[in-house]
């Protein structure tokens, strides 16, 4: 008999066997190299998204700290592999280890507190990464300041060229993680998590060990958030404090969760590859003049302005995210993609493929978000107005044991 | 054979006492009636029984072993279970993934896969069989309360809380929802019945606690109870001034 | 012993802006039940908005408060009056405002550039002058806010204890449902109530202006100030705001001086970590109310 475990064992590991050769392809293949980059950035935000939204959105944890596991891991790589010389292949997997230390330390202070409520779990988040911040910048052992330069550093080169070894890198880690994070979805661990995300005190009464769940969660988010980190920290290359300790990491796997939707392992995969795909393209399209030139927005800012409204579009309109409703509209989202894609090779055949994609990608969305969101919100609240207590059916008393 | 045994619990919040030492007895299959007006601490007591809060002094023991210390979740995996005065459900779950929970968590410890089967007894045994795979917003007040019953029964509970499960009830439910508790008295279960109405407590109890402003007032067979005067006060006592 | 007496005097000095540019966000959850990060937006349009007007309009610095005070109350109001019509919940509240911080700090971006911006000093005499008592100097932006806070707080004290406006604020922040059921428009108080907390954070952004530089960063950074100081003041309370202030800014200044400036917000941060986890009804208010 088939169990619903290792069936996913094996779907998982079909993709990653098969996504293992596609840089042994490129040659044969000959597609640009740029398309094995934009795969590592694709997969890392996979493992970043992933990470994140299996404590946060299955538990319903609002963590702003995504930034402190991330800049572990970065750092990690950064003090072992470049100030120490270690090969990365040791320093990713203590990379890993340091953050869930930071994040299981922090769950075991935090989670043991009966009256913490989420947004104040959320503040002490947010607050441990600008500590964690400050302290890499005050010490010198691990920034001081200066930043770190990381181009000695001793890469495996077992597994091929640069870019394809960023990519297998940046698959091992994505794979794990979306696998853990599926996982844990079905697991009893799961279970645990959805039931503290819908009332803890009750899952608690129920035999749910709140404690243990979260802590079990929250170390391996971090674990996974550290390790992305660390392989990450090879393709920036000059680290400093600014640059990984921005809201920027905090931000983006927030929306890409949120967009995509927070209770299922598929949701950052979608919102990543919605938000990943748009960003490119906007930062690869240049300034847009407003006003007759007097004001130029350049397309970098209006990523964030962008990500900003679909924030705050989502939060409001869409609270379930995309994945729910891609599962119940899935032929008219693929019927959508794929108009939109054929829009695009005709409207604008120079545009690039990804182009394309997020050309497809935006038909999909508008079919899957319903066109009057706000109304329906009205709608909606106007029903749940009425008296709460009109009978739908009786339970039928007397039914034998 | 005292199944439950609490003794000396003591409860402050801030500088108010809601319990002031108050200490008794559950013997198995009894139904022990727990009354007193609003602010006399049943709640708290309940909440602290099941392991909802800590009492300030007190202990309290189950089957024989101190459990004061214990956790909530521990509690209810060696056999006290409770429902809540308004229903709690998993508001994202369906009725069947609600019972499921603690059949995967509780004393059964249940593979979610079985679970998710074995949830269907405990339905049908609550005539909620029928309402399996809807969400639980879709249910009224007293499918819901009959909800919290199959959800507190799945884990096989000795001792079962109920706290005020006939309020707001209209009173063809209430008759249901009595018949109900019989019938889970029957499985074999003790249960502590918190409830504010009297004839009710009457005609199930075997025996009856009174609480006011935090103290034990009176307590044994219901009859006399009732008809004690420290009791008649409490509940009556708004209307006698004291100069 | 001169240089910890300055840094004293100037923490308490910067105290005063801290509280005002805390007490957007302070009121607004303890009242209103929303968390609203738009405020650090608030504060900064407002800075840059001080800042055109008078590097590039020859506004008296002081005066650019006359201009940018009134815009940014009503973008607060308007602002209130939509998370009203979408009934808004707290949560939802930060992130929806956390997306408007971002669109906000990028506006300000394309406009004035991730470049430092700081009105010159031909505009902006009172960047240099100060008072001179002894030893000590009290710079003329940080003791001009100082004293606008300690004026602000009076107000506050004033309006929340003798006007029916403070006491219909009061019952909100206790019980919301309960202070509706006694006849009280949450609406028209919420908007005057944010109105009131928009106008304080652009007065703190216009005093912002006159003695540093602005850039688009600064929004995150305040993160370090304003929370430590909502916390620690208690949600909801103005003179916690203001005391919470001048521990924070004295805490920060100490540990300038000691450490390095890189230390202040270590400070700040662990100070509101600890709060967090064992006072977070804050210092100053007395039950806990969080």
């Amino acid at each position: 008999m088939t169990s619903p475990t290792a069936v996913r064992l094996a779907g998982f590991t079909v993709v990653a066997l098969a996504l293992w050769f596609l840089p042994t392809l490129q040659g044969p293949l000959d597609f640009p190299i740029f398309y094995l980059l934009f795969g590592y950035t694709l997969l890392f935000w996979f493992a970043q998204a992933s990470s994140w939204n299996m404590f946060t959105g299955y538990s319903g944890y609002f963590s702003f700290g995504q930034g402190a596991f991330f800049g572990v891991g970065v750092y990690t790589t950064g003090v072992l592999a470049a100030k120490r010389g270690w090969p990365l292949i040791a320093a990713i997997p203590v990379a890993g280890i340091l953050a869930a230390v930071l994040g299981l330390s922090l769950g075991f202070v935090v989670f043991r507190l009966r009256r913490l409520q989420g947004e104040i779990f959320a503040l002490v988040t947010l607050a441990v990464a600008f500590v964690v911040a400050a302290i890499a910048r005050v010490s010198s052992t691990i920034d001081g300041g200066s930043g770190i330069a990381l181009n000695d550093v001793r890469l495996p080169d077992f597994l091929g060229t640069f870019p394809s070894m960023m990519f297998r890198l940046g698959l091992i880690i994505a794979v794990l993680t979306v696998f853990a994070a599926a996982t844990i979805q079905r697991s009893r661990l799961g279970w645990g998590l959805f039931s503290i995300n819908d009332d803890e005190a009750v899952a608690e009464s129920l035999g749910v060990p709140t404690f243990r769940h979260k802590m079990m969660a929250f170390g391996m988010s971090a674990f996974f958030a550290g390790l992305s980190g660390a392989v990450h920290a090879i393709q920036i290359s000059y680290i400093t404090i600014e640059d990984v300790f921005s809201i920027r990491i905090p931000l983006f796997v927030i929306v890409m969760s949120v967009l995509g939707g927070m209770r299922h392992w598929m949701g950052p995969i979608v919102g990543a590859t919605i938000i990943h795909t748009l960003t490119d393209r906007l930062n690869r399209a240049g300034d847009l003049d407003l006003f007759g030139g007097s004001l130029t927005v350049s397309l970098d800012h209006l990523n964030d302005i962008i990500i900003g409204l679909l924030l705050i579009v989502m939060v409001l309109a869409v609270k379930d995210g995309l994945w729910p409703r891609l599962v119940k509209r899935k032929w008219a989202a693929a019927g959508a993609f794929l108009f939109g894609l054929l829009v695009a090779r005709i409207w604008a055949p120079e545009m690039s493929p990804i182009g394309q994609f997020v050309a497809g990608e935006l038909g999909a969305v508008v079919v899957l978000l319903p066109p009057v969101a706000v109304i329906d919100r009205w709608r909606n609240r106007r029903e749940s107005s009425k008296t709460p207590d009109e009978p739908t059916g009786r339970p039928t008393v007397g039914a034998t044991p | 054979m005292s199944l439950l045994q609490f003794d000396g619990i003591h409860k402050r919040f801030g500088g108010v006492a809601a319990l002031g030492g108050v200490s008794g007895t559950l013997a198995e299959g009894e139904i022990l009636g727990l009354v007193g007006p609003n602010g006399s601490g049943k709640s708290t007591l309940i909440n602290i029984l099941s392991g909802f809060a800590e009492p300030n002094e007190g202990r309290i023991s189950f089957a024989g072993v101190d459990v004061t210390d214990t956790e909530a979740h521990h509690r209810f995996e060696a056999g006290i279970a409770r429902t809540y005065q308004i229903p709690r459900p998993f508001s994202s779950m369906t009725a069947r993934n609600n019972v499921a929970v603690p059949l995967i968590f509780g004393k059964t410890k249940l593979h979610p896969t079985a679970a998710t089967d074995r949830a269907i007894h405990w339905l049908d045994f609550t005539g909620l069989a029928s309402y399996a795979d809807q969400s639980v917003s879709e249910l009224n007040l007293h499918q819901l309360k009959y909800l919290e019953l199959a959800r507190a029964l799945a884990s096989e509970p000795r001792v079962l809380f109920l706290d005020e499960v006939l309020a707001g009830l209209n009173p063809t439910e209430i008759e249901e929802s009595i018949l109900m508790i019989r019938r889970i008295h029957d499985l074999g279960i003790s249960l502590v019945i918190v409830e504010h109405v009297l004839r009710v407590v009457n005609a199930l109890s075997t025996r009856i606690m009174a609480l006011n402003q935090g103290l034990v007032i009176a307590e044994g067979a219901p009859a006399d109870v009732m008809k004690d005067p420290e009791v008649v006060k409490a509940y009556l006592g708004s209307r006698w001034k004291h100069a | 012993m001169t240089l910890y007496g300055q840094a004293i005097i100037s923490g308490v000095l910067v105290g005063g802006l801290y509280a005002m540019m805390s007490l957007g966000v302070s009121l607004s959850w303890g009242v209103l039940k929303i968390i609203n990060l738009a405020y650090f937006s608030f504060i900064l349009l407002a800075g840059y908005g001080s800042y055109e007007l008078a590097a590039n309009h020859g506004w008296d610095p002081f005066l650019t408060v006359l201009a940018v005070v009134p815009v940014v109350v009503i973008v607060g109001a308007l602002l209130q009056l939509f998370f009203e019509k979408v009934k808004i919940g707290e949560f939802e509240s930060l992130l929806v405002t956390f997306g408007l911080l971002i669109m906000l700090e990028s506006v300000a971006r394309s406009i004035w550039t991730a470049d430092f911006r700081r009105i010159p000093s031909t505009a902006n005499p009172y960047a240099s002058s100060s008072l001179r008592i002894g030893a000590f100097a009290f710079p003329t932006p940080q003791l001009s806010a100082f004293l606008t806070a300690i004026v602000i707080g009076l107000l506050m004290k004033y309006l929340l204890d003798r006007t029916y406006f403070g006491k219909a604020v009061r019952a909100l922040a206790q019980d919301r449902d309960m202070a509706r059921a006694f006849g009280v428009d949450h609406r028209r108080v919420a908007v005057l109530l944010s109105g009131l907390a928009a106008a304080t954070a652009a007065i703190a952004g216009v005093f912002i202006a006159m003695s540093q530089a602005l850039f688009p960063g600064l929004a995150v950074e305040w993160f370090g100030i304003v929370f430590p100081v909502v916390i620690l003041g208690g949600l909801g309370s103005t003179l916690g705001a203001l005391g919470a202030g001048v521990v924070i800014g004295v805490v920060a200044a100490i540990a300038s001086v000691t450490w390095g400036p890189s230390y202040a917000p270590l400070a700040t941060f662990v100070i509101l970590i600890a709060t967090l986890l064992f006072r977070p009804e804050g210092l100053f208010t007395r039950k806990a109310s969080v």
